[in-house]
């Protein structure tokens, strides 16, 4: 038999954090603060801040955009749909050639689908698709879900900047267009 | 063609006799009991048929594939890289330690190595997944027995844990992190000391637990003795992981096969248990959570500089071959088997999980045993359905 049972202990540990959650200034402050000692936060009145690589949604960066579908194609699970077009754009100088550009007729993420892995943001060559950490997009029909391009667009302005590396690291920090 | 309504009720009679439904009353020779598919002991849907004489099981038998998913198929459609953020989703609690063991087959097919500084950090991410995962055990075995409290006291802390790895991956639970000849990104400024902090924390948690559950008496009362699997029959049926360790069997692929993760490089211990009961099984886990804890906390301090990522294709085509690399998962062996035809998809890809073999003593282990046993030895051999149906 232990000096101490083994029940009376385990009641140490409990009552040791209701102290804890109740007092968490401890004996200075002897009036007791259960929510500021909590380690939940009260939903819709507190928010959480995710980390800011948090892959929360897809924004989109349309001026980047060449409708060059390798998003489109390495999705797993094939939830993004582009239409493009091309055009010829005037000239740069007088008497130049007229320039080929493509246009961005449509981007959609159908988050319906999305598994949030980030190969889409990954494989863009342009630099046009970032994630956000905002995470309330919920809707009552699932048809909303489908993001357009001004959708998409509208989170870029969630986008947060990049974090710097931590030391030892030979990545350099990229910026966000803005 | 039409169908008589005799021979309607004959076909909806065999596949009642075929699902074995209405037979729990049936007490000529004992009772079946149909535990699950849907039962907080199962962990999701397994559903486990015990052939009862009283309060003894005569029989037990677990059905499994109400979850599956497909991915061993599944892998043969999509590229390599895509494959990562499928098998995430094997064992959902400790995710990052899925895909080290894949990309590990496919770097040595593709024989390239990952730059000792991606190795580091992939080491500690295997570890960190490993303390996220046991830490929600230690706090599931004991509401299993019925003690509510650790369960709480488990997702409070192993939050901490999540919260780091999405600091690092952006995923808390897919971090699809790990790519083929090194990391998808570099740790960000200010991880290391907040992880370290985060690592305390747990170390903590660890001594709470050991108060709380381990050291109490009825804990012990309702798992020391109980499901007892002495070592050679551990061995016969081909557990892993702490199972294993817990029935005395000193075996850690950690240490004996730490191909391309630098175990080697910090002081640690495999913890082993002589008993092989249901205590010692979770004595096992929570003295390795403490050593995961430890190997981190040692890996933190000398990271080596350099980059994250070997010189591979952009599009990686992995050469034909055939390659089966083995990782200590938190739930025990974990394993691919990847055969290349030299394209751009795996040809075949044979996923050993931990969860599966470890369930196959289950009919062994269950015999001769009373009815609230079952819940403490089902808790105790830990399983994730993700990984037993895949």
């Amino acid at each position: 038999m232990p000096a101490v049972p083994g029940l009376v202990k385990g009641l140490g540990v409990t009552f040791k954090t209701m102290l804890a959650t109740l007092f968490p200034d401890g004996a200075k402050n002897p009036i007791p603060r259960p929510s500021a000692g909590a380690q939940t936060v009260q939903y819709p009145h507190v928010k959480e801040s995710p980390a800011p690589r948090a892959r929360g949604v897809i924004a989109l960066h349309e001026e980047n955009c060449t409708a060059c579908m390798l998003c489109a194609r390495e999705c797993p699970d094939w939830c993004i749909y582009i239409e493009g077009h091309k055009y010829l754009a005037p000239p740069r100088r007088a008497g130049g050639s007229p320039r080929q550009k493509n246009a961005l007729d449509r981007f959609d993420i159908d988050y319906s689908l999305c598994m949030f892995c980030g190969i889409c943001v990954e494989v863009c060559p342009f630099e046009a698709l970032f994630w956000s950490p905002e995470y309330e997009f919920s809707e009552l029909r699932i048809a909303d879900l489908l993001h357009d391009k001004d959708r998409l667009g509208e989170w870029m302005h969630t986008v947060p900047d990049f974090e710097a590396y931590e030391s030892g690291s030979e990545q350099k920090t990229k910026k966000v267009p803005r | 063609m039409s169908v008589s309504e005799q021979e309607q009720l004959a076909y909806i009679a065999a596949q009642a006799a075929d699902a074995r439904v209405n037979l729990e009353l049936e007490t000529e020779d004992g009772m079946t009991l149909n535990m699950g598919p849907q039962h907080p002991a199962t962990h999701g849907t397994l559903r486990l048929v015990a052939k009862l004489d009283g309060e003894q099981v005569v029989a037990a038998e677990p059905i499994m594939g109400y979850m599956h998913r497909g991915y061993e198929k599944l892998t043969e459609v999509r590229t390599y890289p895509q494959v990562t953020t499928l098998i995430n989703r094997i064992d959902w609690l400790g995710s990052f330690a899925n895909e080290v063991p894949f990309i590990l087959a496919a770097e040595q097919l593709m024989e390239v190595e990952a730059p000792p500084r991606a190795q580091w950090i992939r080491t500690i991410l295997f570890e960190m997944s490993r303390i996220a995962n046991i830490s929600l055990y230690i706090g599931d075995m004991a509401v299993q027995i019925g003690a509510t409290t650790p369960i709480f006291f488990a997702f409070r802390d192993r939050e901490h844990i999540l919260n780091q790895i999405e600091r690092v991956t952006g995923g808390r639970f897919h971090p699809n992190f790990d790519r083929i000849g090194g990391l998808k990104d570099d740790l960000p400024a200010g991880w290391i000391e907040e992880t370290k902090a985060v690592i305390k924390k747990m170390q903590t948690f660890c001594d709470q637990m050991d108060d709380l559950v381990a050291g109490n008496e009825i804990f012990q009362a309702r798992t020391r003795g109980i499901g007892v699997i002495p070592a050679e029959v551990a061995l016969s049926y081909g557990l892993s992981g702490a199972n294993l360790r817990g029935s005395g069997v000193d075996w850690d692929l950690r240490r004996d096969q730490p191909c391309g993760l630098v175990y080697d490089q910090c002081d640690w211990k495999v913890w082993t248990h002589p008993d092989g009961d249901s205590y010692s099984r979770f004595w096992v886990r929570l003295q390795e959570t403490r050593e995961a804890c430890n190997i981190v906390d040692q890996l933190l301090d000398n990271i080596p500089s350099g980059p994250i990522m070997a010189k591979v294709p952009r599009i990686i085509k992995v050469p034909a071959g055939e390659a089966y690399v083995a990782t200590e998962n938190p739930l025990g062996e974990m394993g691919y088997y990847v055969v290349s035809k030299g394209d751009l998809t795996p040809f075949r890809v044979k996923i050993r999980s931990a969860s599966f073999s470890n369930m196959s003593i289950c009919p062994w282990v269950l015999k001769g045993v009373f009815v609230p046993d079952i819940i403490a030895i089902l808790g105790s051999l830990y399983f994730i359905l993700g990984d037993i149906d895949r």
